[in-house]
Protein backbone atom coordinates (compact mmCIF):
# COMPACT_ATOMS: atom_id res chain seq x y z
CA UNK A 1 0.00 0.00 0.00
CA UNK A 2 2.66 2.54 1.07
CA UNK A 3 4.63 1.86 -2.09
CA UNK A 4 1.55 2.62 -4.25
CA UNK A 5 0.91 6.03 -2.67
CA UNK A 6 4.53 6.93 -3.15
CA UNK A 7 4.39 5.96 -6.84
CA UNK A 8 1.18 7.92 -7.37
CA UNK A 9 2.72 11.06 -5.88
CA UNK A 10 5.67 10.61 -8.22
CA UNK A 11 3.33 10.30 -11.18
CA UNK A 12 1.51 13.49 -10.11
CA UNK A 13 4.71 15.44 -10.16
CA UNK A 14 5.81 14.05 -13.51
CA UNK A 15 2.51 14.69 -15.27
CA UNK A 16 2.38 17.70 -17.55
CA UNK A 17 -0.34 20.27 -16.93
CA UNK A 18 -3.67 19.65 -18.60
CA UNK A 19 -6.87 21.61 -18.77
CA UNK A 20 -8.61 18.95 -16.74
CA UNK A 21 -6.28 19.48 -13.81
CA UNK A 22 -8.25 22.59 -12.96
CA UNK A 23 -11.82 21.69 -12.10
CA UNK A 24 -13.83 23.42 -13.41
CA UNK A 25 -11.41 24.03 -16.22
CA UNK A 26 -11.48 27.24 -18.12
CA UNK A 27 -13.13 27.22 -21.46
CA UNK A 28 -14.01 30.13 -23.61
CA UNK A 29 -16.14 28.02 -25.94
CA UNK A 30 -17.86 24.65 -25.85
CA UNK A 31 -16.35 23.17 -28.99
CA UNK A 32 -14.13 20.54 -27.38
CA UNK A 33 -16.45 17.75 -28.64
CA UNK A 34 -16.24 18.85 -32.26
CA UNK A 35 -13.62 16.98 -34.21
CA UNK A 36 -13.93 18.04 -37.83
CA UNK A 37 -12.46 21.34 -38.89
CA UNK A 38 -15.25 23.83 -39.48
CA UNK A 39 -17.87 21.34 -38.32
CA UNK A 40 -20.08 23.98 -36.84
CA UNK A 41 -19.97 26.21 -39.87
CA UNK A 42 -22.52 26.05 -42.65
CA UNK A 43 -21.35 28.56 -45.18
CA UNK A 44 -23.27 29.98 -48.10
CA UNK A 45 -21.75 27.58 -50.62
CA UNK A 46 -22.34 24.52 -48.45
CA UNK A 47 -25.95 25.53 -47.98
CA UNK A 48 -26.39 25.93 -51.73
CA UNK A 49 -24.89 22.49 -52.31
CA UNK A 50 -27.37 21.02 -49.80
CA UNK A 51 -30.26 22.65 -51.65
CA UNK A 52 -29.09 21.23 -54.99
CA UNK A 53 -28.81 17.79 -53.41
CA UNK A 54 -32.31 18.09 -52.00
CA UNK A 55 -33.62 19.08 -55.44
CA UNK A 56 -32.00 15.93 -56.83
CA UNK A 57 -33.61 13.78 -54.16
CA UNK A 58 -37.02 15.28 -54.92
CA UNK A 59 -36.51 14.66 -58.63
CA UNK A 60 -35.62 11.01 -58.05
CA UNK A 61 -38.44 10.52 -55.54
CA UNK A 62 -41.13 11.40 -58.09
CA UNK A 63 -39.76 8.93 -60.66
CA UNK A 64 -41.72 5.90 -59.32
CA UNK A 65 -44.98 7.89 -59.35
CA UNK A 66 -44.30 9.04 -62.89
CA UNK A 67 -43.47 5.51 -63.98
CA UNK A 68 -46.67 4.13 -62.42
CA UNK A 69 -48.71 6.89 -64.08
CA UNK A 70 -47.15 6.13 -67.48
CA UNK A 71 -47.93 2.45 -66.91
CA UNK A 72 -51.57 3.33 -66.20
CA UNK A 73 -51.80 5.65 -69.20
CA UNK A 74 -50.31 3.10 -71.57
CA UNK A 75 -52.83 0.52 -70.35
CA UNK A 76 -50.24 -2.03 -69.31
CA UNK A 77 -51.88 -2.56 -65.94
CA UNK A 78 -55.43 -3.19 -67.12
CA UNK A 79 -56.42 -6.59 -68.41
CA UNK A 80 -58.61 -6.81 -71.44
CA UNK A 81 -61.44 -9.30 -71.60
CA UNK A 82 -63.44 -10.42 -74.61
CA UNK A 83 -66.81 -8.83 -75.19
CA UNK A 84 -69.72 -10.98 -74.07
CA UNK A 85 -73.42 -10.61 -74.77
CA UNK A 86 -75.43 -10.74 -71.55
CA UNK A 87 -79.06 -10.15 -72.49
CA UNK A 88 -81.37 -8.34 -74.82
CA UNK A 89 -82.20 -4.97 -73.31
CA UNK A 90 -85.93 -5.58 -73.30
CA UNK A 91 -85.81 -9.11 -71.89
CA UNK A 92 -84.85 -7.72 -68.51
CA UNK A 93 -87.57 -5.74 -66.72
CA UNK A 94 -86.77 -2.68 -64.63
CA UNK A 95 -85.87 -3.79 -61.12
CA UNK A 96 -84.95 -7.30 -62.24
CA UNK A 97 -81.57 -8.94 -62.24
CA UNK A 98 -79.90 -11.86 -63.99
CA UNK A 99 -76.79 -13.79 -63.19
CA UNK A 100 -74.04 -14.42 -65.66
CA UNK A 101 -70.38 -15.44 -65.62
CA UNK A 102 -67.75 -12.97 -66.72
CA UNK A 103 -64.91 -12.93 -67.65
CA UNK A 104 -64.23 -16.58 -66.75
CA UNK A 105 -66.84 -19.28 -66.50
CA UNK A 106 -66.41 -19.40 -62.69
CA UNK A 107 -66.56 -15.62 -62.15
CA UNK A 108 -70.19 -15.19 -61.20
CA UNK A 109 -71.65 -11.76 -61.85
CA UNK A 110 -74.94 -9.96 -61.54
CA UNK A 111 -76.66 -7.63 -64.02
CA UNK A 112 -79.31 -5.32 -62.56
CA UNK A 113 -81.62 -3.06 -64.57
CA UNK A 114 -82.29 0.02 -62.44
CA UNK A 115 -84.05 2.24 -64.91
CA UNK A 116 -85.07 2.60 -68.53
CA UNK A 117 -81.48 2.98 -69.62
CA UNK A 118 -79.67 2.27 -66.40
CA UNK A 119 -77.86 -1.03 -66.08
CA UNK A 120 -75.32 -2.01 -63.49
CA UNK A 121 -73.27 -5.18 -63.27
CA UNK A 122 -70.97 -6.44 -60.55
CA UNK A 123 -69.01 -9.55 -59.91
CA UNK A 124 -71.14 -10.91 -57.16
CA UNK A 125 -68.65 -12.72 -54.95
CA UNK A 126 -68.97 -10.88 -51.65
CA UNK A 127 -65.75 -9.06 -50.78
CA UNK A 128 -65.98 -10.47 -47.28
CA UNK A 129 -65.89 -14.24 -47.72
CA UNK A 130 -66.89 -14.77 -51.36
CA UNK A 131 -70.53 -15.75 -50.74
CA UNK A 132 -72.72 -15.00 -53.76
CA UNK A 133 -74.38 -11.62 -53.41
CA UNK A 134 -77.93 -11.30 -54.76
CA UNK A 135 -80.15 -8.43 -55.80
CA UNK A 136 -83.00 -7.68 -53.43
CA UNK A 137 -85.67 -5.80 -55.33
CA UNK A 138 -87.68 -5.09 -52.16
CA UNK A 139 -84.75 -3.55 -50.33
CA UNK A 140 -83.24 -1.98 -53.43
CA UNK A 141 -79.73 -3.12 -52.62
CA UNK A 142 -77.37 -6.00 -53.08
CA UNK A 143 -77.46 -8.46 -50.20
CA UNK A 144 -74.98 -11.03 -49.03
CA UNK A 145 -76.98 -13.59 -47.03
CA UNK A 146 -74.03 -15.21 -45.26
CA UNK A 147 -73.23 -12.41 -42.80
CA UNK A 148 -75.78 -9.74 -43.77
CA UNK A 149 -73.52 -7.67 -45.91
CA UNK A 150 -75.15 -4.98 -48.00
CA UNK A 151 -73.90 -3.15 -51.08
CA UNK A 152 -75.10 0.00 -52.78
CA UNK A 153 -76.34 -1.02 -56.21
CA UNK A 154 -75.32 2.28 -57.86
CA UNK A 155 -71.67 2.20 -56.83
CA UNK A 156 -71.01 -1.31 -55.54
CA UNK A 157 -69.73 0.12 -52.26
CA UNK A 158 -70.52 -1.74 -49.04
CA UNK A 159 -73.13 0.00 -46.90
CA UNK A 160 -73.47 -2.37 -43.95
CA UNK A 161 -72.19 -5.63 -42.56
CA UNK A 162 -68.71 -7.12 -42.62
CA UNK A 163 -67.56 -6.35 -46.21
CA UNK A 164 -65.17 -3.41 -46.42
CA UNK A 165 -64.36 -3.28 -50.14
CA UNK A 166 -66.63 -2.50 -53.09
CA UNK A 167 -67.73 -5.18 -55.53
CA UNK A 168 -65.73 -5.08 -58.77
CA UNK A 169 -67.90 -3.45 -61.40
CA UNK A 170 -68.36 -5.02 -64.81
CA UNK A 171 -68.17 -2.44 -67.60
CA UNK A 172 -71.24 -2.58 -69.84
CA UNK A 173 -72.08 -1.29 -73.24
CA UNK A 174 -75.42 -1.23 -75.04
CA UNK A 175 -75.43 -2.01 -78.72
CA UNK A 176 -78.41 -2.65 -80.94
CA UNK A 177 -80.77 -3.48 -78.11
CA UNK A 178 -78.43 -5.85 -76.34
CA UNK A 179 -76.25 -5.48 -73.26
CA UNK A 180 -72.60 -6.46 -73.56
CA UNK A 181 -69.95 -6.86 -70.90
CA UNK A 182 -66.68 -5.34 -72.10
CA UNK A 183 -64.42 -5.37 -69.09
CA UNK A 184 -64.04 -5.50 -65.33
CA UNK A 185 -62.96 -2.55 -63.22
CA UNK A 186 -60.00 -3.11 -60.97
CA UNK A 187 -60.60 -4.85 -57.68
CA UNK A 188 -59.77 -2.38 -54.96
CA UNK A 189 -57.85 -3.91 -52.12
CA UNK B 1 -17.68 40.87 -45.86
CA UNK B 2 -20.70 41.49 -48.00
CA UNK B 3 -22.07 38.42 -49.74
CA UNK B 4 -24.67 37.90 -52.44
CA UNK B 5 -27.50 35.76 -51.10
CA UNK B 6 -29.35 35.70 -54.39
CA UNK B 7 -28.33 32.07 -55.06
CA UNK B 8 -29.50 30.97 -51.63
CA UNK B 9 -32.88 32.61 -52.15
CA UNK B 10 -33.27 31.22 -55.67
CA UNK B 11 -32.37 27.70 -54.54
CA UNK B 12 -34.82 27.96 -51.64
CA UNK B 13 -37.47 28.88 -54.19
CA UNK B 14 -36.51 25.91 -56.38
CA UNK B 15 -36.84 23.62 -53.39
CA UNK B 16 -40.26 25.08 -52.61
CA UNK B 17 -41.33 24.32 -56.19
CA UNK B 18 -39.92 20.80 -55.76
CA UNK B 19 -42.05 20.24 -52.67
CA UNK B 20 -45.16 21.56 -54.43
CA UNK B 21 -44.56 19.39 -57.51
CA UNK B 22 -44.00 16.25 -55.44
CA UNK B 23 -47.14 16.90 -53.43
CA UNK B 24 -49.20 17.54 -56.56
CA UNK B 25 -47.85 14.43 -58.30
CA UNK B 26 -48.66 12.14 -55.39
CA UNK B 27 -52.11 13.64 -54.87
CA UNK B 28 -52.94 13.40 -58.58
CA UNK B 29 -51.92 9.76 -58.49
CA UNK B 30 -54.36 9.17 -55.65
CA UNK B 31 -57.15 10.82 -57.65
CA UNK B 32 -56.13 8.77 -60.73
CA UNK B 33 -55.32 11.83 -62.84
CA UNK B 34 -52.29 10.30 -64.44
CA UNK B 35 -51.54 13.06 -66.99
CA UNK B 36 -51.05 15.46 -64.10
CA UNK B 37 -48.78 12.95 -62.34
CA UNK B 38 -46.53 12.74 -65.40
CA UNK B 39 -46.56 16.53 -65.78
CA UNK B 40 -45.46 17.18 -62.20
CA UNK B 41 -42.92 14.34 -62.20
CA UNK B 42 -41.30 15.83 -65.32
CA UNK B 43 -41.38 19.32 -63.77
CA UNK B 44 -39.67 17.95 -60.68
CA UNK B 45 -36.94 16.33 -62.76
CA UNK B 46 -36.45 19.52 -64.81
CA UNK B 47 -36.03 21.53 -61.60
CA UNK B 48 -32.88 19.57 -60.69
CA UNK B 49 -30.71 20.76 -63.61
CA UNK B 50 -32.07 24.25 -63.00
CA UNK B 51 -30.86 24.00 -59.39
CA UNK B 52 -27.41 22.86 -60.57
CA UNK B 53 -27.29 25.71 -63.05
CA UNK B 54 -28.19 28.25 -60.37
CA UNK B 55 -25.54 26.77 -58.08
CA UNK B 56 -22.74 27.02 -60.64
CA UNK B 57 -23.80 30.52 -61.58
CA UNK B 58 -23.97 31.81 -58.02
CA UNK B 59 -21.14 29.77 -56.50
CA UNK B 60 -18.34 32.24 -57.11
CA UNK B 61 -20.35 35.41 -56.80
CA UNK B 62 -18.91 37.53 -54.04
Amino acid sequence: MGEDIKNNKKADINRTKHNNDKIPFEENNYTHNIRKAGERRLDRRGFMKTMVGAAGIFAVSTLPWGALAVKELSGLGSKSHPKQKLANANDLKIGEAIEFAYPGEHDAALLVRLGENEYKAYQNACTHLKCPVFWSKEEGRLVCPCHHGFFDVKTGKPTAGPPQRPLPEVVLSKEQGAIYATGVKRYET
Amino acid sequence: MKRSYRGVILLCFVLLLNIICTQQAVNSYFYERYERVVLFAVLNIVLFPIAIWIYFRERDVK
